[in-house]
């Protein structure tokens, strides 16, 4: 099992060259079963990593590109009045598939937000009084481009924490760049083929998720979130959602690491992704001070009893 | 290792230690003092980071060497309690130099408490206690500052504060019931030249007589006050004259040893109406008590610690090193002894032989003239009534002849050249005299007690007749009636005023009333102080446990010190213990943490938020292999400990190998 998540992870690198972490904590947010927030400019290689994932686990995707004026409805689909049968028939919409890359999810109007994101929550779609369950897995993969503000609807920071995990690309170094720009027509072209089967891979969801987490790891958590929420530095503290998020994605991370058991630095991997956009109060402030995890990191130590 | 730049609480430290020491002044060798400003200009330096590295540990130990060494020449002289202090005061010096870490840090903390207590040995004035405990609040307020550098100064002087105040009645209690043990070790005696009165008086050497305000000692009367001309407090008799000076006959002295070895103790014959009053003495480095005449001590104790000889005087059987409490009984109305001894009767008419030839004339004529006794000791009183003396603070010096100088030529003195012209001349025409030195006066306070000054030092004389007995007689008074009933300030002019007293003192302002009741002011503090505090001695101890519990065993005064300290330890367990039971954790653990302590021993210190795998891989690349590998094992322990749920008794054994592997390799490395 370890050696086909290694496999999958290092196809995807192969694909979205230079981005090793970032590959690994997106695999472990899947592994965690949490959907993802990606944050980056245009053109960093957000769809690809979507892309990437759905193939390699060899889930059906699906891709929607968010716009001011899309509806709810054209995402979840309708019901349409079929005159051979005299009956209202349900037509699932694009979000009825297992891996959906929202795209641009701040250009969508309010409404449609919260429509993906009950739906997130809920993993089913309610219309006109019928429950439709989505398929399982399901994954969203959200994307917002932090620049370009105008006309937009940044996501509130109750939905933020819908997502498990927040990462951002950013530029791939020389050396990455260099051997993507010379490979760029043999590779690009070729899909990638899946490498774990479904099953297999909710096998490995499973397991993760009981990895055997001691006292003084939860204790470190305790002691982190505790520290967001007394210390006033931070002007959003971490909620017991963000705990349980922080420990889940550390299991996925650990298990991936190919460990049975969790260690701090487990925690201090997943930390950034998992809460730095649940402690920042808006996209807005993004660019002010260094990061705010990262100073949480700094003031908790791992072994103090 | 510390960081030195902008770490206020080793400035605040330093501070502390440069007012201590400058405090001790007297007391400690110049150079020592010199070296501890030297340490605390580098601590400043340092502070302020105009230079940035620490002195190198092989300078500081050839300092430390030669000043070794410099010390012990100079401890022949000291004494050991002296260079005991000397000694402390130049290692804190060297060790603040050389503070690096935490342990340095707080040996230092703990050095400036000792010496704090040390300062009470030579001081303990309530202006000296007050300043002692502002250094011990500071220090405090450094170690918290030590402990929590991120916190703002309010929130850790208050956090002090609290603590102050929940140590305060463990104080009052251990000072309340601890036996009051004597010192241990020989006092310093040089000191006190300058307060209190000599044994030796040579009125024609001195020019000017400078008098202090200095407190020389209290007395608190029930009842009635003496009379201003019955205040004459006698501390010294001085009986051997040679032409030009006064001192203690050593006849008298030899006297007094045997005396005292024989146990026999004079005690006089007392009767009449009586005052009764406690003297609370400041400490003068003599023997010699106060009292009116004639006196006896009163209570027990007094009697136990006080020793009477045959000329009237009081001794302390301790020298006077701090305030000393005693309590008297005089009798005004009984008459000193009217027998008269062979020996003092030899001691009392002794003179030079040569000299002071006009007194010897004019003394022999006027004996002839007057045979009978009285009669003739009228007559020298009224030549200093008829003739034209003067008091003065600022006589001419008189070194040939000094008593013919005086009687005939400037007639102009203070206290002492009036008695000893005239104890001189009483002699001449064979009546036994001596000179009395002590003082005469003392301000009346609201409360009922009377504080004597130095500036009332005062001389008088005694003569014997067979009619009679001794008798006090002073010539002074007959020149200066005043002094003797108003006190000193009102017979002196001008000028010589501005002989007595501190210029700064209260008492140059006494003509003011606001400055006059603040004085008044002052003298309550500190008479209670030194009544209730630094007169609570063994005694009073025994006898507030007395009026409190009943009729004590020595007994049961044991189990009570014991028991009180008991109750304490058992107060700081209740304080410890939560600390004492949380290090039941397992022993890799144990292990780890001091693997981490040692490590940071030797420099590589874990910044704290680094986890033990990470750290483990940092230790690899700064450390030599066997520490790294070292470590490295010992991070696995403590993960399968902490994190993974693992057995630990397997590695028992391991961890204890693996710490001591550790030493051994770092201690290698370090080589």
């Amino acid at each position: 099992m370890q050696k086909k998540i290694n496999a999958s992870i290092d196809a995807i690198c192969r694909h979205v060259i230079g981005k090793q972490e970032q590959v690994t904590l997106a695999f472990s947010c899947l592994l965690a079963n949490g959907h993802l927030l990606i944050e980056d400019l245009p053109g960093m290689g957000k769809t690809t990593l979507s892309h990437a994932l759905a193939n390699v686990l060899g889930l059906q995707f699906s891709r929607i590109q968010f716009t001011s004026d899309l509806l709810p409805a054209d995402m979840l689909g309708v019901n349409i009045f079929d005159s051979n049968e005299q009956a209202f028939k349900f037509h699932p919409g694009p979000i009825f598939n297992q891996l959906v890359l929202a795209d641009e999810i701040n250009r969508a109007s309010p409404k449609t937000q919260s429509a993906l994101l009950e739906a997130m929550e809920e993993k089913q779609v309610s219309l006109d009084g019928q429950t439709h369950s989505l398929p399982s897995p399901f994954f969203v993969i959200g994307t917002q481009n932090p620049m370009h503000q105008s006309g937009t609807y940044p996501l509130p920071e109750s939905q933020l924490d819908r997502f498990l995990m927040r990462i951002q690309l950013g530029y791939p170094d020389w050396q990455a760049e260099k051997l993507m720009l010379s490979s760029a027509q043999s590779k690009t072209e070729k899909a990638l083929s899946a490498v774990m089967q479904l099953s297999e891979f909710s096998q490995a969801q499973q397991a993760a998720a009981q990895i055997h987490s001691s006292d003084a790891v939860i204790d470190y958590i305790l002691r982190l979130v505790t520290y967001s929420r007394e210390s006033g530095k931070f002007p959003n503290p971490l909620s017991p959602r963000a705990s349980k998020a922080l420990l889940q994605a550390s299991r996925a991370w650990a298990y991936i690491h190919g460990r049975d058991y969790l260690v701090p630095e487990d925690v201090q991997a997943v930390l950034p992704a998992v809460a730095e956009h649940r402690l920042r109060s808006s996209l807005t402030d993004l660019h002010g001070q260094g990061s705010l995890s990262h100073q949480l990191l700094e003031a908790v130590d791992p072994l103090a009893a | 290792m510390l960081k030195a730049a902008r770490n206020s609480s080793i400035l605040l430290l330093s501070g502390c230690f440069i007012a201590l020491s400058v405090s001790m002044f007297t007391e400690i060798l110049s150079w020592i003092l010199i070296l501890v400003l030297c340490a605390f200009v580098m601590r400043l330096t340092l502070y302020f980071e105009w230079h940035k590295s620490l002195p190198k540990v092989r300078t500081l130990n050839l300092l430390a060497l030669l000043s070794g060494l410099a010390l012990a020449w100079f401890s022949f002289q000291l004494g050991l309690l002296l260079s005991m202090v000397n000694l402390l005061v130049m290692a804190s010096a060297l060790k603040l130099m050389l503070l690096r870490n935490q342990r340095d840090f707080l040996q230092l903390v703990a050095t400036q408490v000792f010496l704090t207590a040390c300062g009470f040995i030579f001081e303990q004035s309530i202006a000296y206690s007050l300043f002692y405990t502002a250094i011990c609040l500071l220090l405090l307020l450094s170690l918290a500052v030590y402990f929590a550098p991120g916190l703002q100064w309010r929130t850790l002087s208050k956090k002090t504060a609290i603590m102050i105040l929940q140590a305060a009645p463990i104080a009052v209690v251990l000072f309340l019931v601890l036996p009051k043990l004597g010192p241990l070790w020989q006092m310093p005696s040089q000191r006190g030249t300058e307060t209190g009165l000599s044994d030796t008086v040579t009125p024609g050497d001195i020019a000017e007589l400078s008098r202090s305000a200095k407190l020389a000692f209290r007395a608190t009367f029930e009842g009635a006050l003496p009379q201003p001309q019955e205040r004459y407090w006698r501390a010294v008799v001085m009986e051997h004259f040679d032409g030009k000076t006064w001192q203690t006959h050593p006849t008298r002295v030899a006297a007094r040893r045997q005396y005292l070895n024989a146990n026999a103790e004079f005690t006089p014959d007392v009767s009449g109406r009586s005052y009764r009053y406690q003297v609370i003495a400041e400490p003068t480095s003599q023997r010699y008590l106060f009292a009116l005449d004639v006196a006896i001590p009163d209570g027990s104790r007094s009697n136990r610690q006080i020793w009477q000889d045959h000329s009237y005087q009081l001794f302390s059987r301790d020298i006077l090193h701090s305030t000393f409490v005693y309590n008297v009984r005089s009798f005004p109305e009984t008459a000193l002894d009217d027998t008269l001894f062979s020996l003092e009767r030899r001691l009392n008419l002794q003179r030079p032989d040569k000299g002071n030839p006009r007194t010897r004339e004019w003394i022999s004529e006027l004996r002839q003239q007057f045979p009978v006794d009285a009669e003739f000791i009228r007559a020298v009183q009224r030549f200093f009534v008829e003739q034209d003396f003067r008091y003065t603070l600022q006589p001419e010096t008189m070194q040939e002849n000094p008593v013919d100088q005086f009687l005939f030529d400037k007639q102009a003195g203070f206290c002492a050249h009036y008695a000893s012209a005239m104890a001189y001349a009483l002699r001449l025409g064979g009546i036994p005299a001596r000179m009395v030195a002590g003082y005469q006066g003392g301000e009346v306070d609201n409360d009922g007690y009377i504080s004597v000054y130095q500036y009332d030092a005062h001389a008088w004389i005694e003569a014997w007749t067979e009619q009679r007995g001794w008798v006090r007689y002073d010539p002074t008074a007959l020149v200066a009636p005043n002094r003797v009933m108003f006190g000193l300030q009102n017979v002196l002019s001008e000028e010589d005023s501005e002989l007595v007293g501190e210029p700064l003192s209260l008492a140059r302002l006494s003509a003011f009333p606001l400055f006059n009741q603040l004085r008044l002011l002052l003298a309550d503090i500190d008479y209670a102080w030194s009544r209730w505090f630094l007169g609570f001695d063994q005694q009073s101890q025994r006898d507030m446990l007395r009026e409190l519990l009943g009729e004590l065993s020595v007994q049961r005064l044991m189990w009570l010190s014991v028991g009180t300290l008991l109750g304490i330890m058992a107060l700081l367990a209740l304080f410890f213990l939560p600390r004492w039971q949380r290090d039941t954790r397992p022993r890799e653990v144990k292990a780890y943490e001091t693997a981490l302590m040692l490590l940071s021993k030797h420099g590589i210190e874990r910044t704290a938020h680094i986890p033990p795998e990470t750290f483990s891989k940092e230790v690899s690349r700064l450390c030599s292999a066997g520490v790294a590998a070292t470590f490295a094992r010992l991070t696995r322990l403590y993960i399968n400990t902490q994190y993974r749920n693992g057995s630990s008794a397997v590695h028992e054994r391991d961890a204890k190998t693996l710490l001591s592997d550790l030493r051994r390799q770092l201690k290698q490395q370090a080589s």
